[in-house]
């Protein structure tokens, strides 16, 4: 099993160095990388900053400059993703620098860092924010006006035009419905 | 616990999280603790369109074009319009759009209007300019009017004479009565006093002509009281032949000669009513005043008969084009309440006069 799961990651590395290249030569492809990392990105930056807006700031920040220098990018062997992480990391350490906090660089950047632990959080959460995408488009809608725009039951509703219990009965099949694929892929 | 409890119970700890993000979370080991601590993770979510409109913007940066990083372009990243307008900021490289916008589109569309707006200016300047042509609508009117006899130069009919060859002038009276017919000549001096069969004497002329009355005839220009027939010949009265009186002679009275009265045509007036067309359709303008936008007016001289009908056309003033022809074409088609005198209906002349105009 191991070998197999060995075997899978040393595939998706390899496609991942492929994409990598092709980039390099095409900025084009850019797409392909942004679209395998952005929810890993955007998960990083949403548990170190305050807001939504700040987030998606910061995360658009890290793949401007990673497309500006992925011709410097060298392939040892480490996940993109890891170098992205690296940006991201970096990019929040010069915003709580610039925003005035007291804390020298480096302490900054360590705290801006992803720890072993921070990363199983960080994949569970772009999985359960990539699922999101996947869900019906009703669940969906349901869950981006609940949570995300955090409006009420009785608001969604009427948006919709449907009642307050069959909109109930959505976040509630979309929230068990999340769990179990989350609960798979574990 | 049925399936709508659970929908509330989950509602409502979602409501309490949402309102409370630091507050603990409820039990993870209920079905209600595990979903409300994914709905936690949920608040995280970005925007709906963030994700796209990101990879849109880095998609242009990609093709070569320079992204700014100012504020509108994280407005464009956010989904959020400009607050003060730029004035046509697509044509500079930016956009909100859904596509990129290329510097060159702009130049080619620019190169487009530009041919077209020499081609239009060459055509004005190229084509001669024609007057619109406008197909002459015509109009014709028609009114009717009473014939006016034109005065001529021949001497006019009507007048009488006659006599019984006396040696002086007809002795001067007041014309007999006037008649259609006449059986009788007028005298003065009369030879058989007695007649066995007598007629009433008259001169041939319009019989509602009314004049003075006196007591004796004779002849109303003469100058003579002396009774006498004059010394015309063949009866009447007057220095000349023919029954009358006065005159050149014949059987009338007055300047003229053979007797003037009675036709049957009359000339409306004088208690003959003017008749009233009931079908009159219009005359055509001929093609060729048409193309020549020629106009003007066609007199015709018409007798409108007792029955209705247009008879004895002629043209009195030309027009020509064809013009008098479609107007007698068409009079001689029209049909009219007739002229009245005493009550019943008499043929009168008229002029028709049909004007044919251009507008």
């Amino acid at each position: 099993m191991n070998a197999v799961a060995n075997l899978a990651n040393l595939t998706s590395l390899n496609d991942e160095r492929l994409l990598i290249q092709a980039a390099q030569s095409d900025p084009s492809r850019f797409a392909e990388l942004y679209e395998s990392n952005f929810n890993r990105v955007y998960a990083f930056v949403a548990r170190r900053v305050k807001d939504r807006e700040e987030a998606q700031d910061v995360t658009a920040e890290v793949f401007h400059q990673a497309l500006r220098n992925l011709g410097r990018f060298q392939w040892r062997g480490v996940p993109f993703a890891a170098w992205l992480l690296r940006i991201a990391a970096n990019a929040l350490a010069d915003r709580w620098q610039r925003a005035g906090r007291e804390v020298p660089a480096d302490t900054a950047e360590l705290e801006a860092e992803a720890g072993p632990a921070d990363v199983i959080e960080i994949e569970r959460r772009a999985m359960l924010f990539q699922l999101v995408d996947r869900l019906p488009s009703d669940q969906r809608l349901v869950v981006i006006r609940r949570f995300v725009e955090q409006k009420s039951i009785r608001e969604i509703a009427g948006e919709l035009g449907r009642s307050e219990g069959a909109v109930k009965q959505l976040q509630f099949r979309a929230l068990e419905s999340l769990r179990e694929q989350v609960r798979k892929s574990e | 616990m049925s399936n709508i409890s659970v929908y509330d119970e989950l509602d409502q700890a979602i409501d309490q999280m949402l309102a409370a993000p630091e507050s603990a979370l409820a039990s993870r080991e209920s079905t209600v603790g595990e979903l409300v601590e994914l709905a936690a993770d949920l608040r995280d979510l970005p925007r709906a369109n963030f994700k796209s409109r990101l990879k849109l913007e880095l998609e242009w940066e990609a093709a070569g074009r320079k992204v700014s990083t100012g504020d509108t372009d994280q407005q464009a990243v956010r989904g959020v319009a400009p607050v003060a307008g730029e004035i046509l900021p697509s044509l500079f490289g930016k956009t909100w759009a859904g596509y990129p916008v290329r510097r060159i589109n702009f130049a080619l569309s620019l190169a487009l209007h530009g041919v077209m707006a020499f081609l239009i200016g060459a055509g004005f300047l190229m084509v001669k300019s024609y007057a619109p042509q406008i197909d002459p609508r015509p109009v014709v009117t028609v009114r009717l009017e009473p014939y006016i006899v034109p005065t001529g130069t021949n001497p006019s009919n009507g007048g009488g004479s006659g006599g019984a060859a006396e040696r002086i002038r007809a002795s001067r009276g007041v014309a007999p009565p006037a008649a259609r017919e006449q059986l009788t000549p007028p005298i003065i001096l009369r030879n058989n006093a007695q007649p066995r069969l007598s007629a009433a004497v008259t001169v041939i002329a319009p019989p509602d002509l009314s004049l003075p009355r006196m007591r004796e005839i004779g002849d109303p220009l003469s100058a003579l009281t002396t009774p006498s027939n004059g010394a015309g010949v063949g009866g009447g009265i007057g220095e000349k032949a023919g029954g009358g009186v006065g005159g050149d002679g014949g059987p009338g009275r007055g300047p003229g000669s053979g007797g003037g009265c009675c036709g049957d045509v009359y000339s409306p007036g004088n208690g003959v009513s003017i008749p009233r067309a009931i079908y009159s359709p219009e005359p055509e303008f001929s093609d060729e005043a048409r193309r020549s936008k020629y106009q003007g007016e066609v007199t015709l001289l018409a007798t409108i008969s007792a029955d209705g009908r247009t008879r004895d056309l002629r043209v009195v003033r030309s027009l020509g084009m064809g013009l008098d022809e479609k107007a007698m074409e068409a009079v001689r088609t029209w049909r009219f309440d007739p002229a009245k005198k005493d009550g019943r209906p008499v043929a009168v002349q008229m002029n028709i006069i049909v004007s044919f105009h251009l507008f």
